[in-house]
C-alpha cells in the first residue's frame, strides 16, 4: 500500500515536472539563435525552397502549435528524428542508453566503494590527520575539470607508459564488436565465449571507469563524513556510549544509522553524474547517449536535443524512484509513516 | 612632532598587532579558508597585473616558433600557432575573475530577493517558487549551461546571464531556508505591527538576519562557475580560441597531448584547477567559519 501511494505520488508530482521540461527546451532550441532550416536547405536555396522545407518540419506553424503536436507524438513513442543522423531520436538514443550506463555504473560502484569508507573513516577520525589529508584530496577532486582529467588520464597512461589503448571507442578498432545482447562489449563479449573482445572492452573500459569514480568519489567522501558525524552526534549514540557499549558496538550503530541517507546521496548524485559521464564519453569518444547529445547540442540538432533532455529526465526520475524503493527496503520506520 | 610620530606608529602597531592577531585566530580554526585566500589573492594578482608580467603577447603568433616545448625563453613553450602559453595562462585569469564574479553577483540578486519573498510569505508562491527550484535541482547543471548558451549564442555576456540564473537556485533555497527560522521571531513580528511595508522587512529586518549561508555558498559558487564557463570554452560553445581562456586552450591542447606536446593543454589545465581549487578552499573554510554548527563538528 505505502509503496503504490509513494509511486503514484511520484508519478503525480513529475508529469508536470515532465512537461514544464520538455517545454522549457522545446522554447530555448527554438527561440535561440540557430536556424536548422537554413542549414539543411543550403547556401543556394531560394526563399521558396526555404519555405517548403520549413513547411515539411513543421516550423511554420505557431510554436505553441508545434509544442502541441510534439506533445502528442511523444506519448505515441515518437521524439523525432535526428537531422545529424537522419534516423529516428527514440532508435538513436536507447542502442546508446547501456553504454552510457555501463560507463556510469562501474564507475559510481567503483567511486563508492572507494568513497564510502574513506568518508567514514574520516567522520571516525574526525580532525586527526587522516581527516585532514581525505578532506584536501576530496577538494581536489571537487575542482579537477571531469574532461581534463581525461585528458591527463589518457595522456600518462596512453601516451607515456603505455599502459592503456587509445581512447578511442569502447573495442579496439582492430577487432569486431561482439553481436549485442545487452548492449555491453564486456558482458556481450563474456557471453559469446569471445575471450579477445572481453579482454579489449574491459582494457578501453579502465582509464574512462577510473575518471568517473574519481570525479563521483569527492562528493561521497564529503558527504558520508557528514552524514556520519551527524549520526554520531546523534542522542541515541550518545545514549548508547554512555550505557557502555564497547566502541564497536557503538560504531555498528552509527554504520547502520548511516547507511540509508548515504545510499539516498549516491542515488542523487548519479543524476547529477551524467553531465560529468557525458563529458568523459566525448574526451574518449564513446559512443554513448552522453555524446550523443553533447554533439546535439553543440550542433543544433533540434529534435536530438530534446530527446536527450527527456532521457535525462526520465533517467532521473526512475533514479529517485529506485532511492525511494531502497529506503523503504533499507528503513522500514520510512515504510511505517 | 616626535610625539607625534611615536603616538600614531604605536598607534599602528598595535591595529596591526590586532588585525595579525586575527589572522593568526582564523587561519588557526580554518587553515583550508586561509590557504585557498592566498590562491584566489595570488590569481587576482596575475589578474591586475598580467600585462606587466607577461613577457609576450598572449595572442600573437610566431610561425617560426610552433610547438615549441618549455624553454627558459618560452617558460611553458609554444602553442600550435607560436603563441606564448605562459602569456596566455596569465592572462587567462583574467577571464575566471571576469566570470566568476557577475555571476556569482547575478545570482545573488536573482536568488536572495525570491529566498527571502519564498520563505517570509509562504503559502501558494513559496509554493511555486520552490517548484521551480526543484525543476532545476533534477537536472545536471553543465547539460543545462550547455543547452542555453548554445540556443543563445556564444557571447561571453550570455555566458555570464545564463550560469548566474541557473545557479540562483542554490541562494534561494539557502536563503529561504533561514528566514523560515526567523519568520516567527518577535523582531519580525514586532516590525509587522509597527507597520513596516514587506519591501523594508526583507531588506532591512530579513536580509541582514539571513544572509551568512549565502554569503558562505559564494566562494564555492564561483569555483563551479570557473568550471563550468571552462567546460563550455573546452566543448567549443562559449568563448572561442584563439582567445587565451584556459577551457579554449585545453581544448586546443587536447589534440597536442597525445602527441606528447602536452605543455600546451597541461598548463592551462593547472591553471584551472588551482584556481578554482583556491575558491572551494576559501569557500569550505568560509562555511566552516560562518556555520557554528559544522565547526563543532561531533562535539
Amino acid at each position: 500500500m505505502t509503496l503504490r501511494t509513494m509511486l503514484l505520488r511520484r508519478l503525480v508530482i513529475s508529469v508536470p515536472l515532465l512537461i514544464g521540461i520538455l517545454f522549457f527546451t522545446f522554447m530555448l532550441v527554438r527561440l535561440g539563435g540557430q536556424d536548422p532550416v537554413g542549414l539543411l536547405a543550403g547556401p543556394t536555396a531560394t526563399a521558396e525552397e526555404i519555405d517548403i522545407v520549413r513547411a515539411e518540419l513543421g516550423l511554420d506553424k505557431p510554436l505553441f502549435t508545434q509544442f502541441w503536436i510534439y506533445l502528442g507524438n511523444i506519448v505515441q513513442g515518437d521524439i523525432g528524428k535526428s537531422w545529424i543522423s537522419n534516423r529516428s531520436v527514440l532508435l538513436d538514443i536507447l542502442e546508446r542508453i547501456p553504454i552510457t550506463l555501463e560507463l556510469l555504473f562501474w564507475g559510481v560502484a567503483l567511486g563508492s566503494v572507494i568513497g564510502v569508507p574513506v568518508g567514514l573513516r574520516a567522520a571516525f577520525r574526525h580532525d586527526k590527520w587522516f581527516d585532514q589529508i581525505s578532506r584536501g584530496i576530496s577538494l581536489l577532486g571537487f575542482s579537477i575539470p571531469t574532461y581534463f582529467l581525461g585528458l591527463v588520464l589518457l595522456f600518462v597512461f596512453f601516451f607515456l607508459l603505455g599502459w592503456s589503448p587509445p581512447g578511442m571507442g569502447r573495442v579496439s578498432l582492430l577487432i569486431s564488436p561482439p553481436p549485442t545482447i545487452t548492449g555491453s562489449y564486456l558482458i556481450d563479449g563474456l557471453l559469446a565465449g569471445d575471450w579477445s573482445v572481453a579482454r579489449s572492452a574491459l582494457a578501453q573500459l579502465i582509464l574512462p571507469v577510473i575518471a568517473v569514480a574519481i570525479i563521483s568519489a569527492a562528493p561521497i567522501v564529503k558527504h558520508t563524513r557528514a552524514i556520519a558525524l551527524e549520526v554520531m552526534s546523534s542522542d541515541f549514540v550518545r545514549f548508547a556510549r554512555a550505557s557502555g557499549l564497547p566502541p564497536k558496538k557503538v560504531s555498528r550503530i552509527v554504520l547502520r544509522n548511516s547507511s540509508t541517507p548515504v545510499a539516498t546521496f549516491i542515488g542523487t548524485e548519479i543524476t547529477g553524474l551524467i553531465g560529468s559521464v557525458s563529458l568523459i564519453e566525448y574526451v574518449f569518444a564513446w559512443g554513448g547517449a552522453g555524446q550523443y547529445g553533447l554533439n546535439a547540442i553543440i550542433r543544433g540538432d533540434f529534435s536530438a536535443v530534446q530527446g536527450y533532455v527527456l532521457f535525462l529526465a526520465i533517467f532521473s526520475l526512475v533514479v529517485f524512484i529506485l532511492v525511494d524503493l531502497l529506503v523503504l527496503v533499507l528503513e522500514p520506520r520510512a515504510a511505517a509513516e | 612632532m616626535a610625539e607625534f610620530f611615536t603616538v600614531t606608529q604605536s598607534l599602528t602597531n598595535s591595529m596591526f598587532r590586532k588585525v595579525f592577531s586575527k589572522v593568526i585566530g582564523i587561519s588557526r580554526r580554518s587553515p583550508t579558508s586561509v590557504i585557498g585566500f592566498v590562491i584566489i589573492f595570488i590569481f587576482g594578482f596575475l589578474a591586475l597585473l598580467a600585462p606587466l608580467l607577461m613577457p609576450y603577447d598572449p595572442v600573437s603568433s610566431d610561425p617560426n616558433k610552433i610547438l615549441n616545448g618549455p624553454s627558459l625563453e618560452h617558460w611553458f613553450g609554444t602553442d600550435g600557432n607560436g603563441m606564448d602559453v605562459f602569456s596566455r595562462v596569465i592572462y587567462g585569469s583574467r577571464y575566471g575573475f571576469g566570470i566568476a564574479i557577475p555571476t556569482v553577483i547575478v545570482s545573488l540578486f536573482l536568488g536572495v530577493p525570491l529566498g527571502l519573498y519564498a520563505g517570509y510569505k509562504g503559502g501558494n508562491i513559496d509554493e511555486a517558487i520552490m517548484r521551480v527550484v526543484d525543476a532545476f535541482r533534477v537536472f545536471p547543471s553543465i547539460i543545462l549551461a550547455l543547452a542555453v548558451v548554445a540556443a543563445t549564442g556564444p557571447s561571453l555576456l550570455n555566458v555570464v546571464l545564463v550560469i548566474g540564473v541557473l545557479d540562483a537556485p542554490i541562494f534561494v533555497r539557502v536563503v529561504r531556508a533561514e528566514v523560515l527560522a526567523l519568520r516567527s521571531s518577535s523582531f519580525i513580528e514586532s516590525g509587522i505591527i509597527v507597520g513596516n511595508p514587506t519591501w523594508r522587512i526583507l531588506f532591512v529586518h530579513l536580509l541582514p538576519n539571513a544572509i551568512q549561508g549565502a554569503t558562505a555558498q559564494t566562494a564555492v559558487r564561483a569555483a563551479w562557475a570557473v568550471r563550468i564557463s571552462a567546460t563550455l570554452a573546452f566543448l567549443g560553445i562559449g568563448i572561442q580560441p584563439p582567445t587565451p581562456e584556459w577551457g579554449a586552450m585545453i581544448r586546443q591542447g587536447a589534440e597536442f597531448m597525445i602527441n606528447g606536446q602536452w605543455w600546451v593543454g597541461i598548463f592551462p589545465g593547472v591553471a584551472l584547477i588551482f584556481m578554482v581549487l583556491g575558491f572551494n578552499m576559501f569557500g569550505d573554510g568560509l562555511q566552516d567559519l560562518l556555520d557554528p554548527k559544522r565547526r563543532s563538528g561531533a562535539k
